[in-house]
């Protein structure tokens, strides 16, 4: 073993002692362990001004991903929307023309992809499914709006800038 | 009195109005209707590593009458639905209402028979909170965006949240732009 | 503001079509009290001292309790009608969702039971870690039940270093899971991710840590005399009559009843770790908090063997009909990528048939019924869920108790809403 665990020391007594049945020697034994925490580690966030960073496995926002030449990843196979045990996910596939093939990187492509991040339970089942690598949760965690009408995330808010650095989560 | 609380050009009134929104924003008497896993959340909300009195909102009124914000957290069902009317409606006014998690705001995965699918339906929600179940940071996020709200102001969290977006939106979508790009040209012709 | 008066105009609406839900069924109970010396009173489902939306319909005479009502249904999600839509995967969202004060055992208590419905062995490695996450869910759950029973007495401080407690396991299933309380951390025949290389040091400095603050913890509160006061003998039930309403777990420990789903049928590797099942001797309030606080002790017992002796190996079973493929071989090899789809669209192969399997909750015996079709999913599921018994034997525990008793003994049996209308 390598960490000592402490044995408890009363067990199921039920009869006090004489100390005990004093009262106020318990209540200086509390007050003394009280005390002793004043003197401990500092344990508050300062939240508003320091945001602390979430952990990199954390499941936040959704992100929708490029490959290497810029081009969309998704291919609207549908799987995510498949999986997604809140309905969260809609999306309306389409098929690319020649001129704006460039853009991604099979001839289907996803016309419509909304999350609605109200109903979304960021359970990441959609990333697991991915069989492209398109959809991903990223750390971001600032979600709160007044508003509910933003809370339909278009393509326009979650496809990634071009040029972002490859990114493949393990 | 009947004049606080209503827009004004009167310059006195207008900064007693600020006055007063500045009390009301930094003294906030929260009411938990805790059901559900967010209430778990909530507590953490609540004790040392989030502290909820550096808001100036660490007094949890569990009585309805002597409170001004409304933290609706957890699942809803129809049978709590008349009991969050309830208490609702006994809160005086001024008063806001936080909607906490997914099941509060939207009914979140229970797309069932049995919940109902956001408190929006019956009471006003003034910020909505998804995640399932939030962050404490979230819900700290929601409590200053509230506080801003009722000051009358957007200010440093709405600028950080249109901040974190922008990255994510900028140079995605030539077409979005492009139609910015109209829109913006179409109203100046409108103009002329 | 104007909007403000939108608002009013709103709230009248919907309080008008809403009004006629608000009146209460019971109404004559409250003529026939008024008549008679009694009086009734609404513990809940809107009262400070009821942990989430229970609520019991007492009957006083002075102080004392004359009947109990307890009612139920205020947080009914219908998982087990979601189940029968959800595929086996899918449902662990549900099982999260349970029990939320101890998720990932709700996660392990189903995947063990759809593992050993399909007869499939999980890797050594997979079945330590989730041994230590199913004692750290434990553990988290004491701690908040028991921190809550000492704020209910009186007793602010000691929830507070507990809550902090919490707070760091939730950090440690951030980190490795990927989520604060619904981690959805398994996935059948193994885990969803491998736990990161820094996973043994973390758990060993929280079992250290944890070892200081439950001493703490326990010279504040359990030798008071003013907290023993108020739970001795208060709410108390023999092992008979617990027997007879369904007890298990911790409550039914309390009544001297060793019965312990990890001794009496082990499931996953529990064999495997020394530990002991604490008993208490009456089944009354100090009884259930003696038999928490020092599980905890036992869970660290078993978390300190398992983090010693972790084994090396895969994280989940190499089966590709039953794991999904890693992403890399899914992005390149056609193989892998038939397998993903067929994995996704059409789950797990599970027989059909009817099949019963419990583990050992932090509150009792959880249960899981799953009837299959062969399908994709369940074509039934019902979960034997151990607060549920536990809130039916309140009418029984709370008679002629005093009200104030009645708040320690509701809050020590650690009724979970969530658990208890499912």
């Amino acid at each position: 073993m390598a960490v000592e665990i402490p044995k408890p020391k009363h067990g199921f007594r039920r009869e006090m002692s004489f100390l005990e049945r004093l009262y106020l020697p318990a209540i200086f034994k509390g007050l003394r362990v009280t005390i002793k925490h004043f003197f401990g580690h500092r344990w508050t966030i300062e939240y508003p001004d320091v945001i602390p960073e979430a952990a990199p496995r954390f499941r936040g926002l959704h992100v929708l991903k490029r490959d290497e030449e810029g081009r969309e990843r998704c291919t609207a196979c549908l799987l995510c929307m498949y999986v997604c045990p809140a309905n969260a996910i809609h999306i309306e596939p389409a098929l690319a023309t020649p001129e704006d093939q460039d853009q991604y990187t099979e001839e289907k492509y996803a016309k419509v992809f909304d999350i609605n991040m109200l109903r979304c339970i960021f359970c990441g089942m959609c990333e697991e499914a991915c069989p492209c690598g398109s959809i991903y949760l990223t750390t971001d965690y600032e979600t709160a709006d007044n508003d509910i009408d933003h809370f339909i995330y278009g393509k326009d808010r979650l496809m990634e800038p071009e040029g972002s650095p490859l990114w493949f989560k393990e | 009195m009947g004049l606080i609380g209503q827009p004004t050009d009167n310059v006195l009134l207008g900064k007693l109005n600020d006055l007063i929104a500045w009390g009301r924003k930094y003294s906030l008497w929260p009411t938990p209707f805790a059901t559900a896993c967010c209430g778990i959340e909530y507590m953490s909300v609540m004790t040392a590593r989030n502290d909820l009195g550096r808001f100036g909102a660490e007094r949890q009124s569990f009585s309805p009458r002597q409170a001004d914000l409304m933290i609706v957290i957890g699942t809803i069902c129809l049978k709590a639905r008349p009991v969050l009317l309830k208490v609702w409606e006994q809160m005086p006014e001024p008063k806001w209402c936080i909607s906490m998690g997914a099941c509060a705001s939207s009914g979140g995965m229970f797309d069932v028979y049995s919940v109902c699918q956001g408190v929006d339906e019956f009471i006003p929600v003034d910020v909505f909170i998804p995640g399932c179940p939030p962050r404490p940071e979230m819900f700290l996020h929601a409590l200053v965006l509230l506080q801003e709200q009722i000051q009358g102001k957007q200010g440093v969290a709405h600028e950080r949240r249109m901040f974190i977006r922008r990255e994510v939106q900028q140079g995605v979508n030539a077409e979005w732009q492009s139609k910015q790009a109209e829109e913006i040209v179409r109203q100046q012709q409108g103009q002329a | 503001m104007t909007k403000r008066s939108d608002r009013e105009l709103l709230r009248e609406q919907e309080s008008a079509k809403y009004r006629w839900e608000s009146t209460s069924p019971e109404m004559g109970m409250y003529d026939e009290a008024a008549q008679s010396d009694q009086m009734i009173l609404n513990l809940g489902p809107y009262h400070p001292a009821m942990h989430g939306v229970l609520h019991n319909i007492v009957t006083l005479e002075g102080e004392k309790i004359v009947s109990v009502e307890p009612h139920i249904g205020y947080l009914h999600r219908a998982f087990e009608k979601l189940g029968e839509h959800y595929t086996y995967h899918q449902f662990l969202n549900c099982t999260d969702r349970m029990n939320y004060v101890s998720s990932p055992m709700n996660n392990i208590g189903w995947l063990v039971a759809v593992e050993a419905m399909m007869g499939i062995e999980v890797p050594k490695r997979a079945q330590y870690i989730r041994t230590i996450f199913n004692e750290m869910s434990r553990i988290m759950d004491h701690l908040v039940s028991m921190g809550i029973l000492g704020v209910d007495c009186g007793a602010f401080t000691g929830f507070l270093w507990y809550f902090e407690e919490r707070e760091r396991l939730y950090t440690l299933l951030e980190k490795h899971c990927g989520a604060r309380l619904t981690t959805t951390l398994g996935r059948i025949g193994g885990l969803k991710d491998d736990v990161l290389p820094d996973f043994v040091d973390d758990v060993r400095d929280f079992v250290k840590r944890f070892s200081k603050t439950w001493v703490d913890f326990d010279t504040v509160l359990t030798r008071n005399r003013i907290f023993m006061d108020r739970v001795q003998d208060v709410g108390a039930i023999d092992a008979e009559t617990a027997l007879s309403y369904g007890y298990t777990g911790p409550n039914l420990r309390a009544t001297g009843v060793s019965y312990d789903v990890r001794k009496t049928n082990p499931y996953m590797c529990y064999d495997e770790f020394d530990f002991d099942v604490p008993v208490g001797e009456k089944g009354d309030t100090w009884d259930r908090y003696t038999v928490r606080v020092r599980e905890m002790l036992e869970s660290l017992k078993i978390i300190d063997q398992a983090i010693e002796n972790l084994p090396e190996g895969p994280y989940c079973i190499e089966d590709p009909q039953i794991r999904l493929p890693e992403k890399k071989d899914t992005y390149t090899s056609m193989e892998s990528m038939i397998h993903h789809f067929k994995l996704i669209m059409h789950g797990v192969p599970v027989p059909a048939g009817e099949f019963y399997h419990s583990t050992e909750a932090a509150n009792g015996e959880l249960g899981f019924f799953i009837v299959s079709d062969g399908g994709e999913g369940p074509y039934r599921v019902h979960v034997r869920r151990p607060c549920f018994y536990y809130y039916s034997s309140i009418a029984e525990l709370l008679q002629g108790a005093s009200l104030s008793d009645a708040i320690a003994t509701i809050s020590s049996l650690n009724v979970i809403a969530g658990e208890l209308d499912c």
